[in-house]
Parts: C-alpha cells; structure tokens; sequence
C-alpha cells in the first residue's frame, strides 16, 4: 500500500516539524495528492506512523473539508457561494452547473468526470464570481466562460 | 496565599485554584459539565459561567484562576441568564429520551435543567439527528444524540488511558463522537467513560435498561478483584420496592462503580473489577450446610462435624487449610485463632496471579487481601507445599477456604486432593469445583454480602460493607470460626459482629494497632509498614 | 497615497533578483547587524501597527509578551497567519502570489525580534498557487543565505516552514491556528494561557497577519515616526491594503494610507456602484463579521477608530458593497449559513445556536416566520455573543444584531401579521 518513494516524502516531511503529529495535515495532503481521496486504510497508515490514534486522523479528515472522504470527479468544481460571489450571481451560475453537468452537489458524473461542491469564501471576492477547479482558480467568470473552459477540458 | 470574595463570602485559597474550584471547596455549587477533577480543563460547555468583577465579560470558573482580591457572583441575574441560555441551547436538539435513557436520576441534563432552565421550549425547528444504540465497544453504549460534546470521554481515552479511541469527527452542530471503524472502544477501563459521561449518551451495556436508578440502594465498598482495592460504590435493587416478575424480592447487585479516593484509584476502577460482580451472579451458590454436595445438612451437625475431624487431623499433627487471598482480614483472623486453639495446622495461602501489573490500575495480584493474610497468618507455607503434602498423604483433614470465583482457580487444588485426603472441607460462598469434590461444605458469605477490612499492595487498610442479605445461610467468615470453636472447645472472644473482629485484630495485630471501623471509614488508613507480629 | 509600499512589487516579477534589486532583504540584513531583537520590538511599537488580520490588536504590545530573555530549553516560535478566510478579504493572498520575498523577509524579520527558531507560515489549503509561489520563494531565500543556521553570519539560526491548512475558517483563530499547526483539529484554545507564555507545543509563540507582518521591513528601515506619520492618526497608522468587492464595477485590492474615506472607495478607486440605477443599499467595512453599515452610515473614514465609533469595525478591511437590489434577508441567511457551517463545534452557544440562527433565518426568508421570530433571532444572538471560547460565536451574532437594527423593516415584511 506504501512504497518507499512515498514512505520518503513522509519522512521529509515529519523532520521539519518540532513534533510528528504536527505533519498530520502535511502527510494527509501527500496522502490526497496520490490516490485522490483518503480513505479508511490510509487513515490507519498515517495514524501509526505519527503515533496517534486512528480516531483522531479520522476526526482530523472529517473536521478539514478539503479532504476527501470518497472519490470526486477527474475535474473537481470548488464553486465559491458566499456574501460577495452572491452579490455577483454565483447562484445562478451554480444553477448553471447543476443543469449542465447534470449533478447535484456532493454528487460526482457517472463518467466520473466532473464533481461539484459548493464551498465558502476561497479570498477571490474581487473577481468573483468564481470557482476553484482542483487546485486553479477560475475568477470573473460569466456562463458562456465557464462553458467555454468546461467544453475544452480532456 | 490569595482571597477571593464569592456571593459576598471572603475565602482563602491555595495559589493555582480556580473559581470553581474555590467555590466546589466551599459546597457551593457551580453548574458544569466538561470540567472534571480527574481530567485536563476543557472550558467548552460554558455551563459554569459566572460574574468577576472589573471583567467586562462572564468568564467560566474552571478555567479562571483565583487572583487576591477578586470578587466573583455565581447568583445574580447575569449569570442566571447565561445560565439559562446555555441550558437552552443544550436543550434545542437533545432528544427527549428521559423515558427510556439510564441516566435519568443522576442526569446534569435533567437537574441543571430544572434548577438553571427556563422551563419551557422555544425551539420550533427540525432537531439534529444522529446514530443512537451505537456498540462503541464491548462494554459501552453510545447515543450520538444525547451526546452534548463535553470531551470528557476524549480527554479520558487521550489522557488517562493513552490510547485515544474515541474522538470527534465532523464540525459544528454535525459535531459528533465516534471511533474508528474496526477499532472500537475496549481498553482495559473503557467503562469509566459511562461514569463521568454527564448525560446519557454513553451508557454500560451491562446496565442497559436493568434499572432506574432510584430503585437501587448505594453502599460504599471496596473491589476486590485485585491487590489495588479500587473504592467502589455497589447498587443493589432495593428490597423492599421491587419484585422480579417471578414474586422474588430482587436484591441482587445491578453495578458496581468507582469511588473517588485519591490514595488508591484516583476516579476510576478497571472493567473486570467493575464487571467481577457478574461472576458472583452467575456462579452457583452454596445455599446451605451439605456433606457432601447435594445432600443438605443441619448446621449444628455440620459444624460439630468439621470441628471433630479438625480437631482430631491437628492433634495428630495431619491438618491442613489453604486459604485463598481474597478473604477479609477478620476471617484470617479468627480462623488463625481457632487453628492455633486446635494443635498443629498447616497453613497455606493460594495466591492468584494474573497478567501483569499495568501502569495504572491493574494489580496481577488478584488477592485483593494478599497482604492482610501476610500480616495475620503468620508462618504460612504456599498452597503448592500443602498439595504436595496431601499427595504424600500426609494429611487427613483439609480445609479449604475459597472465594475464589475462577474455576481454575481450585482445580489446581481439587487435583491435589483428590482421594488423597480422608475429609475434604469447604468453606466458601461458591459451588466451585472443590466444593463439588468436598466432603463437608459451609457456606460463607460472599464478598458483597459481609463486612471486613481488606489490606491493599500497598498496605492500605479498607473497609468492605455489606450490600445485602447472605444468600441462603451464608455466614461471615468469621463466625463459621466461632461456631467451629465451641464445638472443639477453643476459646475466642465473644464477637458479636465483624466490627468487633476488627478491636480484636487491632489489638493483636501490628499494622492494625488503632484501626476501628469509623476511623477506617470511607477512604482507609495507610498502615504504617511495621512487621506483622501476632500476639 | 502618492509611493505604493506594500503593493511596490506586485507587477514585477516574484523573483529573488528583481526583490533584491528593489532593495529587498536590506531591511533584515541591516537589523541583523545593527538591531536587538529588544529594539525592533520598540521600533514596532512606536510605529503604532496594528494587527491586520481581524482584531487591531497593537502589534508591538503582542510582541512584548514575549520572554525577553530566552531560556534555551524554551524555543520560541513566530507564525504568519496566511490562513485568509475572512469572507470578503483576499489582500494577503495578493501579497503572497505577487510578492512572495516580502513576505518571507518579514517573516523572517519578525521572527528575529521574537527571538524565533522556527517560523511558519500557515497558509490556507484553497490557496495552491500562492502555496507554490511561496515555497519557489523560501528555496532562493534559503539557498541565498536568508533562512537557517547562522543566518548572514549572525548566530542566529532559524527555520522557514510553509504549512498548508485544509479547509478551515476557524484556523485563522490564533488559537484554532495552533491547535491545526500542532496537528489537531483546529479547536480554539481557552486564554488564558496565552500564546506568548505558552503557546505551540507549550512554547512562547507569537501570531501575525501576513499583512501585518508585510509592514515591519519598512518600519525598520524608514522608521516608527514616518509610519506612525501615514494615516489619521498614529493609533490608526501606516499604508493599508483595502479589498473591494460587490456591487462596484472596479472590485480588487487597494492600497491607501489608514484612514480612507469609504465613499471614495467606492465611487472613486472602485468605479462607483455597478450598475447605475441601483444605488448604494449597505456595505460590510470590514468583512464578513462586522457589523453592517447602511448607506447613510457610510461617510466615514477606514480605520480602527473611526469605524468604531460608527459601530462597526476595518476588521480585516474587506469591503462588501451592496446595493438596492440587494434582499438583505438573504444577504444575513447567506452570512450565517457560513458561519454555521464554519463553527467548529466546540462550546455549546456557537454550536447549537448558529444553527438555530440559520434555521429561524431559513424560516423568515421563506415567509414561516413571525415577527416573535425575529425578537428569538436577536434573543439568540445576544446569548451567543461574549459567552463562546473565540471570537467566532462574536463574528456570528454581529451581523445578525447589526441586521435587525439597520433593517428591521425589511425583515418584518418577511414575516406573516
């Protein structure tokens, strides 16, 4: 389930840090970065090597919302829905994208391509409306953009 | 040393006491929930929020230590509002489960409700839901509903036990306990979460719907599954107010719970020890005399019997008795008493040992009066020489005093004994394998069901009350010695209870010297290591 | 404001070349030689900063707490709060993607004054680009000498460590902060005791904004007169980063001196209001959880004080322009939505009663309230502020306090007779 590569970067990491348990978040974000998502093992896996509880990187995983408890879409749509990207029609264009992509949020396409969720102010509020598509921001975005960029994507 | 003013009365603390703790010291009472003695601080229930004066906000008590000169309310109208309110958002999504959870009648819930609530609902919205009847662990219950995330659990599980079972998972009002799939809540103490949870959310399955709590009547006692002598507190049913569906009285133990006592257990105790009880529930009981199993004897008959073959087997110098290590020190007492009265007996002591002592609680010793029969026996040899003696057939009359509740225990004994010895005697309160294979049987009171003073590994001295009646004709150890005595003609003196086997045992035995049943009390006296010396 | 300060370097290049070559990394080379850490702290307190991040704290008193004599069984550690969440705010993610050597030379400069071993700088998990860019940057700084063992030669050895939160509001509580960096979930911690007594992993800490801390290279090196000298007044001093956003048609970051006027904002630096006919209705001076202004509140100048004493607050400076379109029914739902969803969970007012605010909210805004609901909503809020371990719980009865004043009218539409 680990290989060394990764067993490497781990160990990197917990060095930088006065104490193991503090590269928690750190080792979780390598964890996401390879498989996608966490799930249950790798939680066990990460506990033992920090020297914590499973129950606690359990609790961990499920207090931080960036990580994922199950699989989502190749192109993972992060849609800003706070005050300000209110104020500049985020919810019509999340409408936009439920028609479009035919989900609802927390749900993944069946082609597994896309997933969307709706998420809180990601500090864009100058360019909003926006989304976040995995780790990019996509700022000022208008219907016809978002189709554009979606349309385009392999 | 600082002062602090509380609703107008000046006190005197030690440096580092917080307000609550201040204000508990005085009896006077400061609603909480998170925070508890034996635990880290928390200070996230805000129930124990109170008025400092000069602060601008309501600060909580726990967490606040007392500075010289400081002036707190607990009782005006600020803080009774707050008060109020956090009762009130306790309340707006805590199931109304009162009928059918255990913790009603010992609830903070409940009682904070009625003495710092408002009375009355003004919520109208859908209620947060959760998993209820979840199987944390083998000996644990949790409804994630009732639960009103105080972390006491955590804290226990991270601090005392290190071992960091359960945990919160998601945020905010989705904020629940839980733990890992797979790896459930069964450490050695898990039960003690049910303790010191303040609500109903976590419950000991064993109790599980068994009784109201107002049904039960409390006597403090002492453990005694180990050597540590955990201070407990035994419910029984209550006698007199309920009936089994059978027409029986139902007096029997429902649980068994730590008490605090700093010098032994702190606020806990270990599953088994708490659990130990169901042991004695299941065993089969020696209900009367009998000689042998099965055939029931008159206990005159019985008595005059035992002394006779006693009396005889020590004047030839062929009498043996083994004693388990769990017995009351009075017992040991009055039975080396009698011994020494009768001629020559060999005495052995069976320890039980167990596992290993853990860094917490758990004694591998399981004689819960290991030291006791040290100091009052005297010269004793182990159970082991005295076996070996009646496999040479050396000796004609054994008796065996067991409460021992583990049938491996004795099976070591009753393999030893077997055909080898003319008159095998059992004194004890269970139908165990040796009481099977024994010739005579007297019954004996068990541990919940007599008095006695009980010596912990570390020379602690406590007392163990009676919670309720013998079953059957079940005496104190004790007296079985006394009523043996008359018939062989031995003189002891005229006890009339347990208490009294205590003066007799002060007097004679060292570590004793000075110990009466009021002053050993609730928490025990610490017995000065003097060598144990008969007189 | 003629000479842009904290912005100078936001259309160059972020590399250590072109910062160096606009004078960058003189500052800490200049204190390492020439300065205690004892005296940039006085430095830092005569300039009048204040904290940029929410609370306005004086940020050369927070650095007093600190031990001054440093027990070397006690490391000591600075934290850069780049955990920017504040609905409404997006200045330091601007500094950090743009000019990302100014943030890790103050970093580095206030952690000399903290007497530091280690500085983090925590960073929120949404923020990758800016993660990326700040990484790129701590490697030239590192291999240029300006981060270590015996940094420029003097004797000072320090760590710089990146760490990335995971999606989480509350993590820029300077507590909750801690308790994430530590590998917790990020639970705010009561106070006492404080950070600077005992902080991460029990250890003397000290927490910054990233814009806060942007501010300290100047200060050293033009002096605390000539910051204290921007601004109103010297309790509301030096540049400041304002973020504009809403109904205005030139929404983004502005650099000002302390103490703009909030209608020039708008109409001036901002383009004036979207859309013409839709005039102003409201704005929000100071993120997400200040109190609400309405139009005619708004002739006041940004600052600590001056906004204080119009009842509300700069916070952490986002200002959220709406106009007559706006349903200020919704605007609250959508605040509180957030703040409910944000809440940590930990003590028993902002848990259970962000919730019950959204759902009477929920209720009003769909027409199945009464106007009892509305004295409950404001009976809610009242007893969730000032009895919560943070300032979240504040954060959430604020707006919903500041609403019901302002707009009262417009929410009793709303309900039924």
């Amino acid at each position: 389930m680990v290989g060394p590569e990764f067993e490497q970067r781990v160990d990197v990491i917990v060095a930088r840090y006065p104490a193991p348990k503090a590269a928690l978040l750190p080792v979780l974000w390598e964890v996401q970065k390879r498989d996608g998502w966490i799930e249950c093992e790798a939680e066990a896996w990460v506990a033992e090597r920090l020297g914590v509880s499973a129950a606690h990187v359990h609790g961990a995983v499920t207090f931080y919302t960036m990580y994922k408890q199950r699989p989502m879409g190749k192109y993972h749509i992060q849609i800003c829905t706070t005050l300000s990207c209110m104020l500049r029609g985020c919810d019509e264009l999340t409408e936009h994208l439920r028609n479009k992509l035919g989900i609802r949020e927390g749900e993944v396409t069946p082609d597994g391509k896309f997933s969307l969720v709706r998420v809180e102010c990601l500090g864009s509020c100058g360019t909003a409306p926006m989304f976040q598509l995995n780790d990019d921001y996509h700022e000022n975005l208008t219907l016809e953009k978002v189709d554009r960029l979606l349309d385009g994507l392999p | 040393m600082p002062k602090l003013t509380i609703d107008g009365r000046e006190i005197e603390v030690a440096p580092g006491t917080t307000v609550l703790q201040a204000a508990l010291s005085q009896g006077r009472e400061v609603p909480h929930y998170c925070y508890h003695p034996g635990l880290s601080i928390a200070g996230n229930c805000r129930m124990c929020l109170v008025e400092v004066e000069k602060a601008p906000k309501l600060v909580i008590a726990c967490a606040t230590p007392v500075a010289d000169g400081m002036v707190v309310n607990t009782r005006n109208e600020r803080v009774k509002a707050a008060q109020a309110s956090i009762m009130e958002f306790l309340l707006i999504n805590h199931p109304l489960d009162c009928t059918i959870c255990d913790q009603a009648g010992e609830c903070r819930l409940q009682e904070y409700a009625v003495e710092y609530g408002t009375g009355k609902s003004r919520y109208e919205d859908p209620k947060v839901l959760f998993s209820k009847a979840v199987e944390i662990g083998d000996r644990v219950m949790l409804d994630q509903e009732r639960c009103i995330q105080c972390s006491r659990c955590t804290r226990f599980c991270e601090e005392v036990t290190g071992t960091g079972e359960l945990a919160f998972f998601q945020r905010g009002e989705r904020t629940m306990i839980g733990a890992y799939p797979g790896r459930p809540l069964n450490n050695p103490y898990s039960a003690n979460v049910v303790d010191i949870c303040p609500v109903g959310a976590l419950t000991l399955r064993e109790f599980r719907f068994q009784s109201r709590v107002w049904y039960l009547k409390n006597t403090p006692s002492i453990c005694a599954g180990c050597a540590r002598g955990c201070n407990v507190m035994v419910s029984v049913g209550k006698q007199q107010e309920l009936m089994t569906t059978t027409g029986q009285f139902d007096d029997r133990i429902k649980r068994v719970v730590p008490r605090v006592n700093e010098a032994v257990n702190g606020h806990w105790m270990c599953d088994e020890g708490r659990l130990s009880y169901r042991r004695e529930l299941a065993a089969g009981r020696v209900a009367t005399a009998q000689a042998p199993a099965g055939s029931e004897l008159d206990w005159h008959e019985a008595t005059r019997q035992a002394a006779g073959w006693l009396k005889t087997a020590a004047l030839a110098g062929r009498a043996a008795a083994i004693f388990s290590t769990r017995l009351v020190s009075e017992t040991y007492f009055a039975w080396h008493k009698l011994f020494t009265g009768l001629g020559r007996v060999r005495i052995g002591v069976h320890g039980i040992l167990r596992g290993e002592d853990d860094n917490l609680l758990i004694r591998a010793d399981k004689g819960a009066n290991s030291r006791g029969a040290e100091w009052i026996l005297g010269q004793t040899e182990d159970s082991q020489a005295i076996l070996e003696a009646a496999g040479r057939g050396e000796i004609d009359t054994l008796l065996v005093f067991g409460d021992a509740l583990d049938p491996e225990d004795t099976r070591a004994i009753d393999e030893g004994t077997r055909g080898k010895v003319e008159h095998l005697i059992y004194v004890g309160p269970f139908l165990d394998a040796t009481a099977r294979a024994a010739s005579l049987l007297l019954p004996a009171a068990a541990w919940s069901e007599t008095a006695g003073s009980l010596v912990n590994f570390e020379g602690r001295v406590q007392w163990i009350r009676r919670c309720h009646r013998p079953r059957g004709e079940g005496r104190p150890g004790w007296r079985i010695a006394a009523d043996l005595a008359q018939h062989a003609a031995v003189e002891l003196p005229d006890w009339s209870s347990t208490a009294d086997v205590l003066q007799s045992l002060a007097d004679s035995v060292e570590p004793f010297r000075g110990m009466t049943e009021s002053r050993l009390g609730l928490l025990g006296i610490s017995a000065e290591p003097r060598t144990a010396a008969t007189a | 404001m003629s000479e842009k300060i904290l912005t100078r370097n936001i259309d160059k290049e972020p590399s250590l070349e072109v910062y160096e070559a606009g004078g960058g990394y003189q500052a800490l080379g200049k204190t390492l030689r020439s300065r205690t850490p004892g005296e940039v702290i006085e430095i830092v307190k005569k300039s009048g900063l204040r904290g940029r991040g929410g609370a306005g704290f004086p940020t050369g008193l927070k650095w007093s707490f600190m031990p001054k004599e440093k027990d070397p069984a006690r490391p000591h550690y600075l934290l850069n709060n780049a955990d920017e969440s504040e609905p409404g705010t997006f200045k330091d993610r601007l500094l950090m993607e743009r000019d990302p050597h100014l943030v890790v030379e103050s970093t580095m400069l206030s952690g000399y004054a903290m007497q530091a071993d280690i500085c983090f700088i925590y960073i929120r998990g949404e923020y990758v680009h800016a993660a990326n860019t700040l990484e790129r940057a701590i490697a030239e700084a590192t291999d240029k000498g300006y981060i270590g063992k015996n940094i420029l030669g003097s004797g000072w050895n320090c760590e710089l460590v990146l760490h990335r939160g995971a999606g989480a509001y509350i993590c820029g509580e300077e507590t909750a902060l801690m308790s994430s960096l530590e590998g917790d979930r990020g639970y705010p911690r009561i106070k006492p005791p404080f950070p600077a007594a005992s902080g991460v992993w029990g250890m003397p800490t000290t927490i910054n904004n990233t814009e806060t801390l942007a501010c300290v290279p100047f200060i050293v090196e033009r002096g605390a007169e000539w910051f204290a000298g921007i601004g109103n007044d010297e309790k509301n001093s030096g540049p400041k980063l304002y973020c504009l956003s809403g109904h205005v048609k030139r929404p983004g970051v502005y650099e000002e001196d302390m103490g703009f006027p909030l209608m020039e904002l708008i109409h001036g630096l901002g383009g004036g209001m979207l859309h013409d006919d839709r005039p102003l209705k409201a704005c929000i001076p100071g993120g997400i959880s200040v109190p609400v202004l309405r139009a005619e509140d708004c002739e006041v100048d940004l600052d600590f004080d001056s906004l204080a004493k119009k009842g509300s607050a700069l916070g952490s400076a986002g200002i959220m322009v709406m106009d007559s379109s706006t349903c200020m029914v919704e605007a609250l739902l959508r605040t509180t939505n957030f703040f409910a969803h944000e809440s940590c969970g930990q003590c028993t007012p902002c848990r259970e009663g962000c919730g019950w605010m959204k759902r009477i909210l929920t209720r009003i805004l769909n027409g199945e309230a009464s106007s009892k609901d509305l004295d409950l909503l404001l009976d809610v809020a009242n007893h969730i502020e000032g009895q919560t371990i943070c300032a979240l719980g504040d954060a959430a009865a604020w707006p919903v306090q500041s609403y019901l004043k302002r707009f009262r009218e417009e929410f009793l539409q709303k309900c039924r007779s």
